[in-house]
């Protein structure tokens, strides 16, 4: 066994930024059409988030410039600014290319459309 | 902060029991456990910040729409109440994972001083919920100047 430890699992802050990097909580719904993910990011406008696709991986970055209140100092904390990050292997019966996606309130949605392959179908039963 | 899973309890309490009895029966008339209840903790998360002025609490509540949330200051109480992520109701939607919150919540705060009822101001932006409490002017700290004799 070698010392060298290709695989850490990153939990440290990255090396440019003093904050912590969290995995947000997320939601993934399906229906006959889409496949939706919804992603918590607390703090993030919509340009501080990053969606990618690569090699059939979704990556969500998202990095928050909260400002801590000016004037005020810290009396008690539960919770912590931080970014975000988390990756998603896609399945191949969805369309890549059609993927859309929004940040509202702090949650970003990313719409994931099924091939119309996989897609649920109403089949009429002829009389 | 955004716990990936929920804590287990710790230890077996005559509350738990209750708790999913009435779980199940919340359950039987189709309503959702509380936020906090889910989690095992706190909902929404607070930070607290002071100045001479007054307070500013701090809630971490991403996904919440601000229309679904109530604010409001009783004596000398804060009140955070609201609901959020209702899971959908759709019959064709199969919910897959559901890491999020959702439900109702509701969660109080007892400050150290008496707040300027009518000062007091809420802001909700990206998830997250900052409410200004300035303390009463009649509880401020007052200096009083020592006269020599």
């Amino acid at each position: 066994m070698t010392t060298e430890n290709k695989h850490a699992v990153q939990t440290q802050p990255r090396p440019e930024t003093p904050q912590a990097v969290y995995m947000p909580e997320v939601d993934i719904m399906e229906d006959g059409e889409n496949l939706t993910l919804l992603a918590d990011l607390p703090g993030a406008e919509q340009q501080e988030v990053d969606l990618s696709v690569e090699n059939g991986v979704l990556t969500i970055d998202a990095k928050p410039s909260l400002q801590a209140p000016e004037g005020y100092s810290l009396a008690g904390q539960e919770w912590d600014y931080g970014t975000f990050h988390r990756t998603f292997q896609l399945s191949d019966s969805v369309q890549v290319d059609k993927i859309s996606a929004n940040v509202r309130n702090g949650t970003l949605t990313v719409s994931i459309p099924k091939r119309e392959e996989v897609r649920t179908r109403k089949i009429e039963i002829g009389k | 902060m955004l716990e990936l899973t929920t804590w287990p309890r710790s230890a077996w309490s005559i509350f738990d029991e209750l708790e999913s009895i009435q779980e199940s029966m919340n359950r039987a008339l189709g309503a959702e456990r509380p936020v906090a209840a889910q989690r095992g903790e706190r909902y929404p998360l607070l930070n607290v910040w002071t100045s001479p002025e007054g307070l500013m609490v701090e809630a971490d509540m991403p996904g919440v729409d601000p229309a679904d949330v109530d604010v409001s200051v009783m004596g000398d109480q804060l009140t955070i109440s609201g609901k959020v992520n209702p899971t959908p109701k759709e019959e064709n939607v199969v919910l897959h994972r559901q890491e999020r919150p959702h439900g109702e919540f509701s969660r109080a705060l007892k400050l150290p001083f008496r707040v300027d009822n009518n000062q007091v101001s809420a802001a909700f932006r990206n998830g997250i919920l900052r409410v200004k409490l300035p303390r009463s002017e009649e509880e401020k700290p007052r200096k009083i100047a020592v006269k020599a004799a």
